[in-house]
């Protein structure tokens, strides 16, 4: 009733292809905070003063108590380690030829995925002080790149 | 109104690496096939309304729901597609018979994985498109980072993870369906092939093809028409903020709330004693000890000397993953907390086969939708009705 085939054949069926792009506004928020990582080199959060958080990146509302948010304040630069990896893998699934390390660095309450560099992946440790590395200013487009990667103070 | 709810049917094709012959909707279609005639049903006549799980970058199909009635036995007949777990499927329709205005609702789940060309950039594309997109890295950087804050706070290793693995495909050895039986308990695996470290490719289910339906009905059908329904006692489900910069990596706080959501509909004080076997995710094999703690049945102290003596084993305190779970039956994607009920009801009806436990009475069922998501559901299921 099936049609198995035979071991050689090669199996029917009908290659796809859908290229997929897209635009995707950045709000006022992200607006805000990449203007100012693009042009004054600052990392930007909210303060929502009922829960005494300080949302990083900055955002308009509070997802806690839904508050309108608009004590934006400028962060340190400097945050820690709170978890990290080591990649060997690229998109394609090839190997890397260096592991590229990745961590999420706590500021504020909340934080940023990025890369870390400037040190042996065996020396990393959760909790250490890391830095943001921004481009020189002429060469910032305003996308999270503008900060090469952090590293340890 | 009739509060109960019973699954009384399941049925299901695969699971296998690929499946050149069938279609997506032919494995359906055999499924379906299955479920029906356990549950004693006739599509056509008696299933008031069907409910399909599906995400349409995964189907390579836009508005994929147009394409789900036929093999079910549903068109001309009310249908919708939830675009979530399988288990968030089956809790909808829970809440439509629970609502008296459907006596009996079918749910299907399928993966056609080896279909998919491009799951890493799918993957990939669930990713904040500002914030985390532009980095270009491997989308499992987001389980390698949970993993490293899940090993930091409880003190496991990656071994303790490996010995995850091992259960896992061991138990897959009793389970016919199951795609990645391996008896590796004499041989440890190997710890240097990382993708992310500290999670090595050896600890990410590997996807399998396969379709699950699953039929419910009201108490007062399913005692008519079934001799072994099995009660849905209790459900659950949660989200936690999207954003990976606003998450607390060391727990899974959705988890947490989902189960409790469940525990207290089933009025289940303590897991420990109320539950007598969870199948849950898996598709790495940390995520297995992590869900143990936010469903309670360990915490970050005791985690580690309970996978060490080997807790979670059949024959230990608590089976966890009977089935062989993600990593020993396959991952199924969307279809991974279907694959994970069907087992459920298998075991509580008592015809589990070589893997059968023990009499139990109560399971807890619980899925994730996978990385970058908090999305996941916890479902109580009883062959006790009272």
């Amino acid at each position: 009733m099936y049609p198995f085939h035979h071991p050689f054949d090669r199996p029917v069926h009908y290659e796809g292809l859908f290229p997929v792009t897209n635009r995707y506004t950045y709000g006022i928020a992200s607006e805000k905070f990449f203007r100012a990582l693009k042009e004054e080199g600052i990392i930007l959060g909210t303060h929502c003063p009922h829960c005494d958080k300080l949302y990083v990146p900055g955002t308009i509302f509070c997802e806690t108590c839904l508050s309108e948010l608009e004590d934006w304040r400028a962060v340190d630069n400097v945050g820690r380690v709170d978890t990290f990896t080591v990649l060997y893998k690229n998109l394609d699934g090839t190997y890397r030829t260096e592991p590229e390390i990745v961590a999420f660095i706590r500021l504020g309450d909340g934080g940023l995925v990025h890369r870390l560099a400037e040190i042996d992946p065996k020396s990393v440790l959760i909790g250490m002080q890391v830095a943001a590395v921004f481009k020189p200013p002429e060469e910032r487009t305003g996308n999270i790149l503008d900060i090469r990667y952090f590293k340890p103070v | 109104m009739n509060k109960d709810v019973a699954i009384v049917g399941v049925g299901w094709e695969g699971f296998h690496p690929t499946s050149v012959d069938y279609s997506y909707k032919e494995l359906i279609y055999q499924a379906a096939n299955k479920a029906y005639h356990d549950a004693n049903v006739d599509p056509r006549k008696d299933i008031e309304s069907f409910i399909s799980v599906a995400e349409d970058f995964f189907e390579g199909t836009s508005i994929f729901d147009e394409y789900t009635p036929d093999q079910l036995g549903a068109v001309l007949k009310p249908m919708h597609t939830i675009s979530g777990e399988a288990l968030h499927g089956l809790i909808s329709a829970y809440l439509m018979i629970r609502s008296g205005l459907f006596k009996i609702v079918a749910i299907e789940a399928h993966s056609k994985a080896s279909n998919i060309k491009s799951i890493t950039e799918v993957t990939r594309y669930a990713l904040d498109p500002i914030l985390q997109r532009p980095l270009n890295f491997h989308p499992d950087f987001v389980a390698g980072l949970e993993m490293q804050r899940f090993l930091h706070q409880s003190q496991c290793s990656i071994s303790d993870c490996s010995m995850i693995v091992q259960k896992n495909r061991y138990n897959a050895l009793s389970n016919p369906s199951a795609a990645y039986p391996m008896s590796l308990a004499e041989t440890k695996l190997s710890e240097d092939d990382f993708l992310a470290y500290p999670l090595l490719e050896s600890h990410i289910a590997k996807p399998v093809d396969g379709a699950i339906v699953i039929v419910l009905a009201n108490g007062d059908v399913a005692k008519d028409i079934s001799s072994q329904p099995i009660w849905i006692k209790g459900v659950g489900w949660c989200n936690d903020s999207y954003a990976l910069e606003y998450r607390n990596w060391g727990e899974l706080s959705y988890v947490q709330k989902a189960a409790k959501m469940a525990y207290s509909q089933s009025q289940i004080t303590n897991p420990i004693e109320g539950i007598d076997f969870a199948e849950i995710d898996d598709s790495y094999a940390y995520r297995e000890a992590m869900t143990l703690i936010a469903l309670g049945f360990a915490d970050n102290t005791t985690i580690r000397g309970l996978i060490r003596e080997g807790a979670f084993y059949p024959d230990g305190k608590l089976p966890v993953n009977v089935s062989g779970g993600s990593l020993g039956v396959g991952y199924l994607f969307d279809a991974s907390g279907a694959q994970k009920t069907v087992e459920a009801v298998l075991q509580l009806r008592g015809i589990a086969g070589a893997r059968q436990l023990s009499q139990p009475s109560t399971a807890i069922v619980e899925s994730w939708r996978g990385v970058p998501t908090t999305s996941s559901a916890v479902v109580i299921l009883s062959n006790q009705r009272e």
